[in-house]
């Protein structure tokens, strides 16, 4: 009983473990490296990027949510330091016309293939 | 009727990606570093860099004027450039500057002062740089303008040159 007691607190905090720096990595590859060309903290190695992973990291054990460390950030160097741009008033349409372009192509596949069958009937 | 219905679709369509581009073209979506200004400075507290059991803490409760940050390290070779306008704000006792000493060694920090005269009415240590990012600094030299309700009212990024001098002065008139 002992024995399975061990491989499952074994089990579970390795997992945790994998989780969190999953997580991590996760989040890393979605903040701009502010004084790097185009690259994430996942990619970069600078000063900057090792600062604000030890951040992430930090707060990541400390329990905060994905939201909360984006908003620090975010409160602290603006929406560029996120590669997706926050769904907003201001960019509600960067959002929406993709779908909208997306819905119409459909719309017009449709009308094309439904005008071919009638045709060909 | 139809065909009608079809157009108006399309003219929305067009407007709303007209408009979409309109908007989207006329703002800054680049790198803004501006964002901390005028927000509450947030709160940080530094070792001394002179004595280790001081404790230096921002926002300055009690402040009646303006004070400025300045983050320096030795071995940053534009704070060597920037040094002079700091001295220059200090000797003429316009305003009080925080030095945070960034990712240095105590010893060299030290003889950069020696030797290049000491601004600074406080100076806290930021070994890691984690009170830096606290602040939205991206590295050294970065400079604050911190009004007495601790508003940043300044940021600067990189060295004080003249305009910026000029614009700190302006400001704390």
């Amino acid at each position: 009983m002992k024995l399975f007691t061990y491989i499952f607190f074994l089990i579970f905090f390795t997992q945790s473990a994998i989780s969190s720096s999953d997580r991590e990595i996760e989040i890393y590859k979605n903040i701009r490296c502010l004084v790097c060309q185009g690259q994430s903290l996942n990619d970069s190695n600078s000063d900057f990027a090792n600062d604000l992973k030890k951040i992430i990291k930090d707060k990541i054990d400390q329990n905060e949510t994905d939201k909360q460390i984006y908003k620090y950030l975010v409160d602290r160097f603006g929406d560029w330091i996120l590669f997706d741009p926050p769904v907003k008033i201001t960019t509600i349409f960067l959002w929406i016309i993709p779908l909208l372009v997306l819905i119409s192509g459909f719309y017009v596949l449709y009308k094309k293939v439904s005008f071919i069958k009638n045709r060909d009937d | 009727m139809k065909n009608q219905f079809k157009i108006l679709i399309l003219a929305l369509v067009f407007f709303i990606f007209v408009l979409t581009f309109y908007f989207a073209l006329g703002t800054n979506n680049k790198n803004n570093t501006q964002v901390m200004v005028s927000k509450k400075l947030p709160r940080i507290e530094l070792t001394s860099l002179y004595e280790e059991e001081k404790k230096i803490s921002f926002p300055k409760i009690n402040f009646k004027n303006y004070y400025i940050i300045n983050i320096w390290a030795s071995w940053c070779v534009p704070c060597r450039d920037e040094h002079p306008f700091l001295m220059k704000l200090a000797n003429e006792n316009k305003v009080k500057i925080f030095g945070i000493n960034y990712k240095d060694s105590k010893m060299n920090a030290l003889t950069f002062l020696k030797e290049l005269g000491n601004p600074f009415y406080e100076i806290g240590i930021d070994s890691n740089g984690q009170n830096s990012i606290e602040l939205g600094a991206y590295g050294v030299p970065e400079t604050y303008l911190i009004d007495n309700n601790g508003i940043i009212v300044l940021k600067h990024v990189g060295p004080i040159n003249k305009d910026m001098y000029q614009k700190i002065l302006d400001k704390i008139k």
